[in-house]
């Protein structure tokens, strides 16, 4: 005899010491520092709220044009637009840390010594549930090499995780030949999840004047577009290693959501849809408890990574 | 309290869905799209945007902004408003297609609109499908229409001028609604089909040579941005205070995706900083944006 299915599934996820009260959160980049969502979503609903990723010093940003649309997907280059971390704890983190909801900060840095200064300081934050390092920003020189060389990200890795006890998360880069040899390398210094994908680097073409669109001219593409590469990265790095997962790439629908969950992602990272609509959120949210329901689980957790891939004869 | 340049995040704002009323040709490649959302209308004021989407579509993804253009009334009630725009891209392409029912998406009211402070003269001055925010922003300060809920203080103007460039007469747009608010509507046409030939700009210097009191006027400002950098360099020259609504690409219209930045005059060492038009815009006094 089966357990009998709970009417209201459980929607609780643990990633490593991570507890989250349910699997879907808001992408870094895509949702400001929450203030400015707060009218239009309940922030409180969220499995969690990553910010915008700050660096040590502040960044004016990318010259315009930052962002061009392409079919079904963004390309953007911001590139890291943000008034620095002392800014970020005197002005955002006080109102972030009121919003009950688990708050995972986001951070990049242009060396591993900057990376562990910044979440030495963030580690003596009260508040927070977890780091997400951005070793994958496509636009910053620097940023996206520590999730593009295996040895780089287990040195940056395991130096934030020996100085900092806050949970961490890696935020994984697709620009890569071999995307599991570097989520290995996560995993072995300890990452408590990894997030993947971050964009997909591309590029967009005014043929008429002859120039690039981007004023960066090349940026990351994200939304509907990408999200058949993120499943890939997400199938074939939950079958090398044991850390858990969360997904992000073009997710905008509870279908997307699902999918994630039965590729190996433990929770899933809104981020573009958050543009396309900007109560999505909340809309999956209600969801989520019906769609598990169909699938005959009692909880999300236990659809993560239910894939059957039949091998082949 | 001057609402420019203060970060106006979306706090009033609400999203929903709605099937547009109708979707009109109004002038040459120029729309006038009808969509019902009371709550909206209620409380969007002169110079505040919306985002606007086709819905349940992946291509166009991304909503786009467009200024208000009007509130309508059904059967007495504020029901909804009224949107124009150039079909250009795209979007407005997919737009120009959508007949009545179509569903779209809509958020607002964003941005922080024109300053309400009364005036002697308010002086307008459109480029092309600029012109978009000034019907609701005349009708306001002649005191034919109100706006916002609360009801903001109506900005008061003895005078409203129109100064409204385009290519040709053909898109010229909505004339007749300005001139049944009472709004004084000067024309510049580039190939002299209609009005003065030549730019807008020329209309605005003769305007401001007979004004009497310049210290009492004020222009608002909205076009292609080389006419915008022309309106601001009369305005300094002339004395008058001159507020620019700027037109960035925009993605998400509320704060969070950082694409629509302009580079406004600050206390940095740069001596100007990236801000965002959706948020901290998109009036802004024209002394403060390096355009």
């Amino acid at each position: 005899m089966t357990d009998p299915i709970p009417l209201v599934p459980d929607l609780r996820i643990a990633l490593g010491r991570i507890q989250l009260p349910n699997p879907i959160l808001v992408a870094s980049g895509t949702f400001g520092y929450a203030r400015e969502m707060a009218r239009l979503v309940r922030l409180d609903r969220l499995g969690g709220i990553i910010p915008k990723t700050i660096t040590q010093q502040p960044r004016p940003g990318n010259r315009p044009w930052r962002t061009v649309e392409t079919a079904s997907g963004l390309l953007n280059s911001i590139g890291l637009d943000n008034d620095g971390i002392d800014a970020f704890i005197a002005h955002h983190l006080p109102y972030l840390v009121t919003l009950r909801a688990p708050i995972i900060v986001s951070i990049a840095g242009k060396s591993a010594d900057e990376f562990v200064g910044m979440a030495e300081r963030l580690g003596g934050c009260a508040g927070l549930t977890a780091l997400e390092l951005n070793v994958s920003c496509p636009n910053v020189s620097g940023g996206v090499d520590y999730g593009a060389d295996s040895r780089q990200c287990f040195d940056v890795v395991s130096r934030v995780r020996a100085r900092c006890g806050l949970p961490i998360i890696v935020k994984l880069t697709p620009n890569v030949t071999r995307i599991v040899d570097i989520a290995k390398s996560a995993s072995d210094a300890g990452a408590d999840a990894i997030s993947l994908i971050n964009t997909v680097l591309g590029m967009a073409i005014d043929w008429r004047h002859r120039r690039p669109l981007l004023g960066n001219v090349v940026g990351g593409l994200s939304g509907p577009a990408i999200k058949p590469i993120a499943l890939r990265c997400v199938y074939q790095v939950s079958r090398a290693v044991r850390t858990p997962l969360i997904g992000i790439g073009g997710i905008s629908t509870i279908d997307d959501v699902m999918e994630f969950l039965v590729a190996g992602a433990s929770a899933i990272q809104i981020g573009t849809a958050n543009y396309t609509d900007p109560t999505v959120s909340m809309r999956l949210l209600d969801q989520l408890p019906v769609a598990l329901t169909e699938a005959g689980v009692p909880s999300a957790a236990e659809l993560v990574g239910t894939l059957r891939v039949e091998s082949s004869p | 309290m001057n609402p420019l340049n203060a970060a106006c995040y979306a706090d009033r704002a609400i999203w929903c869905r709605a099937p547009v009323v109708e979707n009109l040709v109004i002038a040459e490649s120029t729309f006038r799209v009808r969509i019902p959302c009371p709550e909206l209308a209620r409380r969007i004021i002169p110079g505040q945007f919306v985002m606007l989407r086709l819905a349940e579509r992946s291509d166009p993804l991304l909503a786009r902004p467009f200024a208000l253009y009007d509130t309508y009334r059904d059967a007495g009630e504020l029901a909804g408003i009224d949107v124009v725009y150039l079909v250009k891209g795209r979007f407005t392409t997919a737009m120009s297609r959508c007949g009545a029912g179509t569903e779209v998406e809509i958020w607002g009211p964003l941005g922080n609109g024109f300053s309400s402070r009364p005036v002697e003269h308010l002086i307008m001055v459109a480029g092309g499908i600029g012109q978009t925010p000034f019907l609701a922003l005349g009708a306001e300060f002649l005191g034919r229409k109100r706006f916002g809920e609360p009801e903001r203080e109506r900005g008061t103007a003895r005078r409203v001028t129109f100064c409204y460039g385009a290519r040709r007469s053909s898109m010229l747009a909505g004339l007749d609604d300005f001139r049944n608010q009472g709004i004084d509507v000067r024309v510049a046409t580039d190939d002299g089909s209609a009005g003065h030939h030549g730019f807008v700009t020329d209309l605005l210097r003769q305007l401001l040579e007979g004004e009497v009191s310049l210290a009492q006027a004020r222009i608002a400002c909205c076009g292609p941005e080389p006419m915008m950098a022309a309106v601001a360099r009369i305005a300094k020259e002339a004395g008058v205070a001159c507020e620019l609504s700027l037109e960035t690409p925009m993605a998400c219209g509320i704060g969070v995706c950082f694409t629509c930045v302009a580079r406004i005059r600050t206390d940095h060492a740069e001596g100007w900083d990236y801000k965002r038009t959706c948020v901290e815009g998109p009036v802004f006094d024209a002394t403060q944006v390096l355009l």
